[in-house]
C-alpha cells in the first residue's frame, strides 16, 4: 500500500479490536486503504512524515483518523494535542474511539479538538454499526478540507 | 421515551423554509434529539452563553451552523463559539450550500468539527440530514453529561423554537 | 487623333489579350510602379507598353538598393517591375527587400536575357513572374495576373480571418450557454427543493384532514416537483460534462462498470436482471462519467425490457487506436426509424406511462463519449422480429484525447 494513499489512519493497541474494525470497514466497502498502528509513537511518525514513514508529504493526509485514547508509548491525548496544534495537520479529521467512558476524557478530547468522540459498544454487532455509520459520515457525507488529495477508489 | 437521555441540538440558519425542513428531518431520526433553532448569530450566542430569556437552557450537545446568516455571518458565530472556554468543545457541524474551498478551509481552521454541504436535490438533502441524525445524534458522545443512545425505537422529540 | 486611335488598337489587342485571363480592361486602370531598372532606355520602353495597354501610370524608379528601400518604404506601390541583372545588385534583391519590410507586393521581372531553369528559381525565391525585354507586350497581361492574385490571396486571408474569429465566438457562446445551463439549474434546485418537500409534508402531515380530490391535487403537485426536479438534475449533469475540468486517467474499465452496477444492484434485483461482461480494458478516461455512461445505457436495457426478464451483456474489443464497447439487451428494442433521432436532447419514443423518464440520459452519453473523443451509436434488430432487444455501441480512445480533437 502507498503511505501516501491513506484513506484511514486506525490507532488502537487492541488487536481485536483493530480487526473488527478493519473487517467493519471492508465489509461497508467505504474505504480501500486502511493502515493500522498499534501506538502512539507510530502514530505521531505516521502523521508527520517521519521516521519509517519519512517518504510521506503532508499534502496527502488521510481523510480520516480513528484514536483510541489508551495508547502505549504516546498517549492519546498528546497525539491529538500535537496534531490539532501544527497547521501542516490540524484539519485532518480525528475521531477519538475509545472504551473510556469517563466524562473527563470527552471534555479534554473535544477541548483538544477532536471533531468526534465515540465510545465503543461492547456489543460486537453495534460495533460493526458504529464503525459503518461514522465510515460512512466521515468518508462520505463530510466534506474534507479542500487540496487534500482525493484517492479515487 | 427518556426525556434525560435526548440530545440538545441547536439549528441555526436563517431561512425558515430550511430551518424547519432540517429540524423535521433530524426530528425523523430514531433517535430521540430535542432541536432549539435560532435565526441569526446574536440569538445563537445568546441561547449558548444561556443569556436574558436563554438563562434556563442547557448548553446544547450539537451545534448545526449555516454560514449565510444575516449581520454576523456564520464564520463569525463559529469564531465566537470556539474563543468562548464555556462553549468551545461543543461540536459544531456547518451546514451550508457553499462548496467554495476558500468557506471549507476556513471553517476548518476556524475549529469546526465537520462541514456538510447542504445538497439542493431533496432526496440528497435528506440524505445529509438523515446522516447527520444517524452520526451526531446516534453515535457520537458529546462532553456534557453522558446522553447515550444505543435503544432504537425512540422517535418522539420535542422540537422548540428558540 | 492619332493617339486615340493608337489607344484603341491597342485597347482591342489589349482586350483580345485579357480575354484569355477571362479579363476585360475596358477603361483605364490606375497603376502605381515602382521600377528598378538601371537603363533609361528600357525603362522608357516599360512605361511606353503600359500606357499603349491602357494603365495610368504613376511611375517612380529606383535604381540602388538604398533608393528601393526609401522609395517602398514612402510610397506603396501595386507592383514592382525589376530588370534581373542591375551590375552590382541583383533584382532579385528586390524581392528580399520587401520581405524585409513585411510589405506584399508583386515582383515582376523584367530581363534581357533569363533561361528557364533562372526564371523557375526566381520564381520559387519569391518573385510572382517574368517577362522577357523583347515580349515586352506580355507585360500587362502578367500585371493583371499578378494583382488579380494578390486581391485573391487577400480575400481568401480575410475569409480565414473571419472564421477563426467566428470559430473563436462560437466556442466562447457554447461556453456561456454551458455556463449558465449549469448556474440555472444549480441554482433551480433550492427553491425546487423547498416545494418538493413541503408540498410532501402538507400531504403527511394533514391526509386525515384532507378529503381525496385534496390527496389527489396535492400527489400531482408533488409528482410534478418530483419530475422537475430529476429533469434539472439531468439537465445540470448534462451542462457538466462539457466543462474544461474534465479529467481523464488511465483506468480500469472493470471497476468502474462494477461501480455503475453497484449503484443499479436495486433494479437489478427488482427486474431479476442478468448482467454479463467480457474483460474490459483499461483506457484513459473520466471515471465517473465513463460510469455515468455504463449506469445510463444498462439502466436503459433494464428499463425497456419485454416480457422476459433482461438480460444484459457488456464486450468490448480493440480496433485501430480506439476500443469498441457493446451494451446488448434482449428487451424491446428500438424501431430502424427511431435509431437517428434517439440521442437527442428529451427525445422520448414512449410516453411516461408506459416507461419512466425524461429523455436526456442518451444525450448526456453522447455528449460524453464525444468529449472523449469517441462515438456512439445504437444498432437495433428488432426489424420483424419483436424482442430482440438494442445494441448500443460506443468508441474509445486508446490514447488521451481533449475536447474530440485527436492528440
Amino acid at each position: 500500500m502507498n503511505m501516501n494513499e491513506v484513506d484511514i489512519l486506525l490507532v488502537d493497541d487492541s488487536h481485536e479490536d483493530l480487526e473488527l474494525a478493519l473487517h467493519a470497514l471492508r465489509r461497508e466497502k467505504l474505504a480501500n486503504k486502511v493502515f493500522a498502528v498499534r501506538d502512539g509513537e507510530e502514530a505521531l511518525d505516521f502523521i508527520f512524515c517521519r521516521g519509517p514513514f519519512s517518504e510521506r508529504t503532508f499534502d496527502h493526509p488521510p481523510k480520516l483518523i480513528l484514536l483510541d485514547w489508551k495508547l502505549p508509548k504516546v498517549d492519546g491525548s498528546e497525539v491529538l494535542a500535537q496534531v490539532k496544534g501544527d497547521p501542516r495537520t490540524r484539519t485532518i479529521p480525528i475521531v477519538i474511539l475509545t472504551s473510556s467512558k469517563e466524562e473527563r476524557d470527552r471534555i479534554k478530547g473535544y477541548s483538544l479538538g477532536a471533531n468526534s468522540y465515540i465510545q465503543k459498544p461492547v456489543d460486537f454487532e453495534q460495533f460493526r454499526e458504529t464503525v459503518k455509520t461514522l465510515g460512512m459520515y466521515w468518508l462520505v457525507v463530510n466534506q474534507p478540507v479542500p487540496n487534500s488529495h482525493a484517492v479515487s477508489a | 421515551m427518556n426525556q434525560d437521555s435526548a440530545v440538545e441540538v441547536l439549528l441555526v440558519d436563517d431561512n425558515p423554509a430550511d430551518l424547519e425542513l432540517t429540524s423535521e428531518f433530524l426530528s425523523r431520526s430514531r433517535c430521540t434529539s430535542r432541536i432549539h433553532t435560532a435565526s441569526n448569530g446574536e440569538e445563537a450566542l445568546a441561547f449558548l452563553q444561556r443569556a436574558g430569556e436563554f438563562v434556563h437552557r442547557a448548553l446544547p450537545s450539537l451545534i448545526v451552523l449555516d454560514l449565510n446568516l444575516p449581520r454576523k455571518p456564520g464564520h463569525a458565530v463559529l469564531a465566537a463559539i470556539k474563543q468562548d472556554p464555556s462553549m468551545r468543545q461543543v461540536p459544531v457541524v456547518i451546514f451550508s450550500t457553499s462548496q467554495a474551498p476558500a468557506d471549507i478551509q476556513r471553517s476548518y481552521e476556524l475549529g469546526a468539527n465537520s462541514y456538510v454541504r447542504k445538497p439542493g436535490n431533496l432526496g440528497d438533502f435528506t440524505f445529509a440530514v438523515t446522516s447527520i441524525g444517524e452520526f451526531w445524534v446516534c453515535c457520537a458522545n458529546f462532553p456534557n453529561g453522558d446522553t447515550k443512545k444505543t435503544a432504537p425505537t425512540a422517535t418522539l422529540t420535542t422540537k422548540e423554537n428558540a | 487623333m492619332m493617339q486615340t486611335l493608337a489607344v484603341a488598337e491597342v485597347a482591342q489587342d489589349g482586350s483580345r489579350k485579357d480575354a484569355e485571363l477571362g479579363v476585360v480592361a475596358d477603361k483605364t486602370v490606375a497603376l502605381k510602379v515602382l521600377i528598378v531598372e538601371d537603363n533609361s532606355f528600357d525603362q522608357e520602353l516599360i512605361l511606353r507598353e503600359l500606357r499603349r495597354a491602357g494603365f495610368d501610370v504613376n511611375a517612380a524608379l529606383a535604381q540602388t538598393p538604398e533608393a528601393f528601400a526609401i522609395q517602398i518604404r514612402g510610397t506603396c506601390p501595386d507592383i514592382v517591375l525589376a530588370d534581373y541583372n542591375l551590375g552590382p545588385w541583383r533584382g532579385m534583391e528586390t524581392v528580399e527587400i520587401l520581405r524585409r519590410e513585411k510589405l506584399d507586393v508583386p515582383v515582376i521581372l523584367v530581363s534581357g536575357a533569363l533561361g528557364e531553369v533562372e526564371a523557375v528559381e526566381c520564381i520559387k525565391q519569391g518573385a510572382t513572374d517574368y517577362v522577357l525585354k523583347d515580349s515586352l507586350a506580355r507585360l500587362p497581361i502578367a500585371i493583371r495576373r499578378a494583382l488579380h492574385e494578390k486581391q485573391i490571396e487577400h480575400e481568401r486571408q480575410r475569409a480565414q480571418q473571419d472564421l477563426a474569429r467566428k470559430a473563436v465566438e462560437l466556442a466562447r457562446s457554447n461556453q456561456d450557454l454551458e455556463q449558465f445551463a449549469y448556474v440555472a439549474s444549480h441554482d433551480l434546485q433550492e427553491p425546487l427543493r423547498m416545494v418538493a418537500a413541503y408540498t410532501q409534508l402538507l400531504a403527511e402531515q394533514y391526509r386525515a384532514q384532507l378529503d381525496e380530490k385534496a390527496q389527489r391535487y396535492i400527489h400531482y403537485a408533488v409528482d410534478g416537483a418530483l419530475r422537475m426536479q430529476t429533469l434539472i438534475q439531468d439537465l445540470l449533469t448534462f451542462s457538466r460534462c462539457g466543462r474544461a475540468d474534465m479529467d481523464a486517467e488511465v483506468s480500469d474499465c472493470n471497476l468502474i462498470l462494477q461501480r455503475a452496477l453497484d449503484r443499479l444492484c436495486a433494479a437489478i434485483e427488482e427486474s431479476h436482471a442478468q448482467v454479463t461482461h467480457d474483460v474490459l480494458p483499461t483506457l484513459p478516461v473520466n471515471r465517473s462519467q465513463l460510469e455515468h455512461v455504463f449506469q445510463n445505457l444498462i439502466s436503459n436495457a433494464i428499463k425497456f425490457r419485454g416480457k422476459e426478464p433482461p438480460a444484459v451483456h457488456i464486450s468490448a474489443h480493440p480496433e485501430a487506436d480506439e476500443w469498441k464497447f457493446f451494451v446488448r439487451d434482449n428487451g424491446i428494442g428500438i424501431a430502424p426509424e427511431n435509431t437517428g433521432m434517439i440521442f437527442a436532447v428529451f427525445k422520448r419514443l414512449h410516453t411516461r406511462s408506459e416507461y419512466p423518464g425524461n429523455g436526456i440520459g442518451l444525450s448526456i452519453c453522447k455528449k460524453i463519449i464525444e468529449q472523449h473523443g469517441g462515438r456512439i451509436w445504437v444498432e437495433s434488430q428488432s426489424e420483424g422480429k419483436p424482442s430482440v432487444g438494442a445494441t448500443f455501441g460506443f468508441t474509445l480512445p486508446t490514447t488521451r484525447q481533449r475536447n474530440g480533437a485527436s492528440s
